[in-house]
């Protein structure tokens, strides 16, 4: 016999959710806050523009082509910056908001027993209320990237394509994190007996969550790949200027002019270079790799990989060895940069609802 | 129609339901007594699909549980002891909720959830069930268990927190719907309730069923002790003559007499009262009688 409690229960979660004060609160400071860090954003983006283009009169200055913090064009995307780190705060905090109580409640309040006397199979139950949830969120999220835009457009700000795009990874990025709580708190509230219990679990955990990559970076480096080569000593002869991977020797000719020898290759710098580079990109990639465990610590850097122009660019002008003459700035796929983060962004909350399933599943109902 | 096929129900090895074996015919009201932790509740639970046994089967009307969880929960209306509704929905959302998981239509949902509520005394009430006392809860609950029509109606612990109005409601309408061909199990620990409403009734201890019958059949371990019963008629009774009367006390101008006994006499009472055309009003085993007769039957499970 055919059971419809899937759609039913769905469409009553995402109801419940719409009349809750405490989702109405929450989205709605969410959605105030966004707004007003959008407007600001926007006036101050339009004067950036206006003193661009003031500055673009005078000379063509746009080479360094930086965009972001520098003398180029501004950017869209730092208007979307200035507003990521609320949408990541908040948004954390209403997935949170929204699960914890969804099966402890039912569970205090004697409804899961009653529900589950009706045609419906258990997994209907748990599907059902992961479903309205997402739906929930889809919707919130929905309405502030709608709001944001209309935002941007009576400002008279039009993205392009590719901002556009960047601007919807972003927000399908923030949607997976509020989603990874809110499954997380869906989860914690199979597991508790009460409400109470299961908001301090889930806090406890988005707390580990959040500081643990920040605690272990440092340690785990040193235990993986060690201390940094050592900077080369006796570097600098008498006559010899160190310039980044060679060395270039000069004379004084007898008319009094400096001459310049062609740069001879240091074994010692090249091979210092080497290390450290690969001291680098080894440090890098491990502290992407603990970032991946962390929902927020995942959207961050993903957001300033997508809303910041460049800026995959900067961080390795940053972390590169200074002044090689060989030193080519790399272009990047934003795309392909967080690609990583992506993935980890869909494995949380399939993990956490996968949990809670199963939880859910293997619950006494007595 | 209910049917206990050796069910059984097992937690850390203890049996909190063993080997229950009975049946429950159709239009019958059928009580389920028992002390705290004798087994109703888990009896009920495997009966609506919510646990699963260890051992045996039950059936709702042929149709087995376990194997059919959801075309049961179809012909099945239920309300738990504790019955939990969602506090943030009015009386009607509730149901049209539930109403809406037995996949009724719109026109069916809003026709039979007006006349539940009107029926149980809740129409008009339009704040939400957070706001609802315990006793008008419990009146929702049994509106809840007959939101589908179902052919097999389980309540457990139905009159608790009821007001006298709620419990003479609960009466006529459980009356009717056994009138009605369907099957009502009423789980509860309040004696009298029980012994007003029920055809028959099923005595649990320590997950066993010791005792099974009507009334009049369960009232038979008594044969030896004293049995008490209550006489109340219209006009003045006659003085009765009997070999098991152990003595009567009238008063009230002979309508109403207590009468002790060594086993239940009430067809003898009745036969009498009606050859000297005297109109009976009460004739009812004294409630400490009952709790004798049932205490009886705890006992045999603890040995």
């Amino acid at each position: 016999m055919k059971s419809n409690g899937l759609p039913v229960i769905a469409r009553k979660e995402l109801r419940d959710h719409f009349r809750s004060r405490k989702f109405l609160l929450i989205f709605g400071i969410f959605l105030i806050i966004t707004t007003i860090g959008m407007i600001s954003g926007a006036a101050e983006y339009n004067k950036e523009l206006q003193q661009y283009n003031e500055r673009q009169s005078v000379a063509d200055d746009d080479e360094f082509g930086m965009g972001f913090g520098g003398w180029g064009k501004p950017s869209i995307m730092s208007i979307y910056l200035q507003v990521s780190l609320l949408i990541i705060t908040l948004g954390a905090v209403l997935g949170i908001a929204m699960g914890f109580d969804l099966i402890s409640k039912e569970k205090e309040t004697k409804s899961l027993k009653i529900l589950l006397s009706h045609p419906i199979y258990r997994d209907e139950v748990i599907n059902g209320k992961a479903l309205g949830g997402l739906l929930a969120l889809a919707i919130a999220l929905g309405i502030t990237f709608i709001i944001t835009f209309a935002i941007l457009l009576l400002s008279g700000i039009v993205p392009e394509g590719d901002e556009l795009l960047k601007i919807l990874v972003f927000g399908g990025a923030a949607f997976l994190m509020i989603l990874s709580y809110f499954a997380l708190s869906l989860f914690m509230s199979t597991v508790a007996n009460d409400s109470g219990k299961a908001l301090v679990y889930t806090l406890v955990i988005f707390v580990a969550l959040t500081s643990l990559p920040i605690l272990v970076n440092g340690p785990v480096m040193s235990i993986v790949i060690g201390d940094p080569p050592e900077y080369p000593e006796q570097m600098f002869s008498s006559d010899s200027v160190h310039r980044g991977m060679s060395v270039v020797s000069s004379s004084v000719s007898s008319d009094g002019k400096v001459e310049y020898k062609e740069p001879e290759p240091d074994p010692v710098w090249e091979e210092y270079n080497r290390q450290i580079k690969e001291y680098l990109n080894k440090r890098q990639s491990i502290s992407d790799t603990i970032t991946l465990i962390s929902p927020t610590m995942n959207l961050q850097p993903l957001s300033y990989k997508l809303l910041i122009p460049d800026y995959s660019r900067m961080m390795s002008m940053v972390f590169s060895p200074v002044g090689g003459d060989d030193f080519e700035v790399q272009e990047t796929d934003v795309f392909k940069d967080i690609f990583k983060n992506i993935i980890a962004l869909f494995a949380f909350p399939a993990a956490f609802l996968g949990l809670a399933y199963v939880r859910f599943m293997r619950m006494d109902i007595r | 129609m209910i049917t206990f096929d050796h069910l059984s129900k097992e937690y850390n090895g203890v049996y909190a339901v063993n080997d229950l074996n009975f049946e429950i015919p159709g239009g019958e009201i059928f009580g389920l007594l028992g002390p705290n932790g004798a087994g109703k509740s888990t009896a009920i639970l495997m009966l609506t699909g919510l646990i699963e046994p260890t051992a045996g089967r039950c059936l709702i009307d042929g149709v087995e549980v376990a194997k059919n969880p959801i075309e049961v929960k179809h012909r099945i209306g239920y309300m738990p002891e504790d019955v939990g509704f969602y506090t943030n929905l009015s009386a009607s959302e509730n149901l049209d909720f539930f109403a809406r998981l037995y996949g009724l239509d719109t026109s069916t949902r809003k026709s039979r959830i007006d006349e539940l509520l009107s029926m149980m005394n809740l129409d008009g009430v339009e704040k939400l069930v957070g706001g609802y006392s315990k006793g008008m809860r419990q009146r929702l609950g049994i509106a809840k268990a007959l939101l589908n029509d179902p052919a097999v109606i389980i309540l457990d612990e139905p009159t608790a927190n009821l007001d006298p109005q709620g419990v003479a409601d609960y009466r006529r309408i459980i009356k009717k719907m056994a009138a009605d061909g369907k099957t009502v199990l009423v789980s509860s620990h309040i004696l009298s309730e029980v012994s007003l409403v029920c055809t028959s009734i099923g005595v649990l201890s320590q997950g066993k069923l010791v005792a099974e019958g009507t009334w009049k059949e369960l009232t038979r371990v008594l044969q030896g002790e004293q049995v008490k019963i209550l006489v109340e008629t219209r006009g003045s009774m006659p003085e009765f003559n009997h070999p098991d009367l152990i003595s009567a006390e009238y008063s009230n101008e002979n309508h109403e007499a207590v009468i002790t006994a060594r086993s239940d006499i009430r067809d003898d009472i009745a036969d009498t009262l009606r050859e000297q055309n005297v109109m009976i009003r009460q004739l009812t085993l004294d409630r400490s009688t009952l709790e004798q007769a049932i205490l009886l039957y705890y006992n045999t499970g603890d040995k």
